[in-house]
């Protein structure tokens, strides 16, 4: 199954600290990339999540992970002065007297729609990394991955690609784009390995070769640190951050006639041609993917990777896979985006007993704020009937 | 009420009295979503009627469940159903995952009309406002619907493919040596489509029990007063189809 996930992890009482960087080693060999970052408060993670699991498990955990959140922050201590170096040159640094919690509250939205097929996966890792250091949260993992052919390369995305990171993260701790480039890299053949020795599925591709060669999925993956968002994409889902009101696209969709990637099709020996809209050899709509080892390599797991200074000004961040995007405009999605985390007006009254199950995440309005938004996007896919599934994310990058 | 047919014949007289029962249902929805839209104790009003909307529909499938056994073909194939509808039938009905492209259609277009006061956080009550913990329910009882609905397919494919099993082949084959067959065979064949038709039969009756089942399912999700709104839907898509349905038959009848 490739169910629907939803929740919301909020809870930002203090202000994250955020120092400027201190000056990386000099003896380190390669050029390293300092991923520095200052915490006081461990979230956990909700490990659970990244299993398949039903709606009800995955909400509970999100609100358990807010709740934890808030038991942490209460149960504090101040912390010793403490510099950790980890393997790489990835350092951390805890800070002393600092009540430090970056949790940023999100809200996640999926669900199939009018397909009957559900392809979309989300994957939400709140301090996926830094949580080993005992009171670190630095590093917020959100990915929307929108399979096709069949689901189990975004399942596989769902529940490998943080993992990947991390691991990367900790090995080399280089530049963010060779981490993510690495990662998406990894990816790609861990999926086309598991494909080529798997023969018991319940997959609607039964995982047949050829068959299974012709599944792949789009991978957007935003990592939030307290200083940057780093988003890293191959294939048409897409990222877009709410600056001051303004959509800027975090993220250029790979469609095969963009002219830099049709150029680049061209020279591996490949053809765009026509079918409805442009696809490489007439088949993928899409010119980057994870999987589609038989498009290959004219269709590749590279990503694009960007990496973005968080301002003041950002309000919010939204992932989404095309079944939003092909119908909203970024504009017309930050705009609801932003109404709903400014809403003055009290959250309406559940409408059924068992409805709200995100609003136990802190009983703050402004956490159901994230999931509003959310959901309000997918309704309006929905509404301007969105033939795709809808997975929408939403991130609060504001500071309070 | 309309009573239930006491044979196969009876339920094109039955249908056609539920059709109009169905349209006072809907009239009735009509006005309850219109005069309790603000009150506290509408959910007081609006409970009983939807109780007695969903007996209706109880009604009409128990008195199909009786029609089935007796008659699976007619059944089947409906003939008080016009081509339109003919069209879009699954398994002798509507088909169950259509349930959620009605309500996705029918609050979509009722969150497009309240979408400033949505996002600004404000009720208003409808299919527009559907919350998301309703949104993930929806999308969960759509999951198992489709799943049913395939494995159900699957199962008809197999009847379906009996039709050319060896028996059949032997009989169609003696017809022509006997010349049209004597008392002996026809009673074989009767025997032999017997059995397929109990086949059909238990089908029909399965696949209804998901159409009800889908439908209760999706209005256990629902406020009372969402519930109103995606009865009146599903209310005037059936009988309007009909009624479109019909209109073309006779157009087509007269050429």
């Amino acid at each position: 199954m490739a169910g629907i996930c939803c929740g919301v992890v909020g809870e930002s009482k203090t202000q994250a600290a955020i120092e400027p960087s201190s000056r990386p080693a000099r003896r380190r060999r390669v050029d390293v990339r300092h991923l520095k970052f200052v915490a006081g408060v461990s979230v956990p993670t909700p490990e659970k999540s990244r299993k398949r699991q039903k709606l009800e498990v995955y909400d509970k955990t999100a609100s358990e992970a807010a709740r934890e959140c808030e038991n942490a922050l209460e149960n504090c201590k101040v912390q010793e002065d403490e510099s950790v170096e980890l393997k790489g040159g990835v350092s951390v640094q805890v800070e002393q007297d600092q009540l430090v919690q970056e949790c940023p509250k999100f809200g996640m939205t999926s669900v199939r729609g009018r397909r009957r097929d559900m392809e979309d996966a989300v994957s939400i890792h709140p301090s996926f990394w830094g949580q080993d250091a005992q009171n670190c949260t630095g590093l917020h993992y959100y990915g929307v991955y929108d399979g096709h052919g069949c689901s189990h390369v975004a399942m596989k995305c769902k529940d490998r690609m943080h993992e990947i990171a991390k691991e990367e993260i900790e090995r080399c701790g280089q530049s963010w784009e060779q981490v993510m480039e690495r990662s998406f890299s990894r990816m790609d053949k861990e999926v086309v390995e598991w494909c080529n020795g798997q023969w018991s599925s319940n997959c609607r591709c039964e995982l047949r070769t050829p068959q299974c060669d012709a599944v792949g999925s789009t991978a957007v993956v935003a990592i939030v640190t307290p200083e940057k968002v780093v988003v890293s994409n191959c294939g048409d889902s897409r990222a877009v951050l709410c600056r001051n009101g303004v959509a800027i696209p975090l993220s250029s969709d790979h469609k095969p006639d963009r002219p830099d990637e049709l150029l680049r099709i061209q020279a591996a020996g490949g053809r765009v041609i026509y079918w409805d809209v442009p696809r490489v050899l007439g088949v993928l709509a899409m010119s980057r993917a994870i999987g589609d080892n038989y498009l290959k390599p004219y269709v590749i797991s590279e990503p694009e990777v960007t990496t973005w200074d968080r301002s003041p000004e950002d309000e919010c961040l939204i992932l989404a896979s095309d079944g939003l995007w092909d119908v909203v405009s970024n504009d017309t999605a930050c705009g609801v985006a932003r109404m709903c985390l400014n809403a003055q007006a009290p959250p309406s009254p559940p409408v059924s007993p068992e409805t709200g199950a995100g609003i136990g995440a802190g009983g703050e309005s402004s956490d159901k704020a994230c999931l509003d938004a959310s959901m309000l996007l997918t309704k309006l896919a929905l509404a301007r009937d969105s033939a795709d599934n809808v997975s929408v994310v939403v991130v609060d990058l504001r500071n309070k | 009420m309309a009573s239930s047919p006491a044979n196969h014949e009876g339920f094109h007289k039955f249908f056609e009295s539920w059709l109009t029962e169905q349209n006072q249902h809907l009239q009735e929805l009509i006005s309850a979503s219109r005069n309790n839209q603000h009150t506290d104790d509408s959910d007081q009003i609006l409970c009983p009627l939807v109780e007695r909307v969903v007996s209706h529909y109880h009604n009409y499938y128990h008195a199909k469940s009786l029609s089935t056994r007796d008659n699976i073909l007619s059944m089947l194939t409906p003939p008080w159903r016009s081509l339109l509808e003919d069209a879009f039938l699954w398994v002798g009905g509507w088909r169950p995952s259509v349930a959620f492209h009605l309500l996705y259609s029918k609050s979509g277009l009722q969150f497009e009309s309240g979408l400033a006061d949505l996002i600004r956080g404000l009720s208003t009550g409808d299919l527009g406002d559907m919350s998301h913990e309703q949104l993930c329910r929806v999308d969960e009882l759509q999951r198992k619907t489709i799943r049913e609905e395939r494995e159900m397919t699957e199962n008809m494919a197999r009847i379906q493919e009996t039709v050319a099993d060896s028996k059949m082949v032997e009989l169609s084959e003696a017809a022509t040596e006997e010349g049209g067959g004597g008392d002996d065979l026809g009673e074989r064949v009767e025997s032999a489509l017997k059995h397929k038709e109990e086949g059909l039969a238990e089908m029909l009756l399965k696949a209804d029990d998901l159409r009800l089942r889908t439908l209760k399912g999706v209005l256990d999700i629902l406020t009372p007063m969402q519930c109103v709104h995606f009865l009146i839907a599903a209310a005037e898509l059936h009988l309007r189809l009909h009624k479109w349905g019909k209109n073309k038959d006779e157009q087509q009848h007269h050429v």
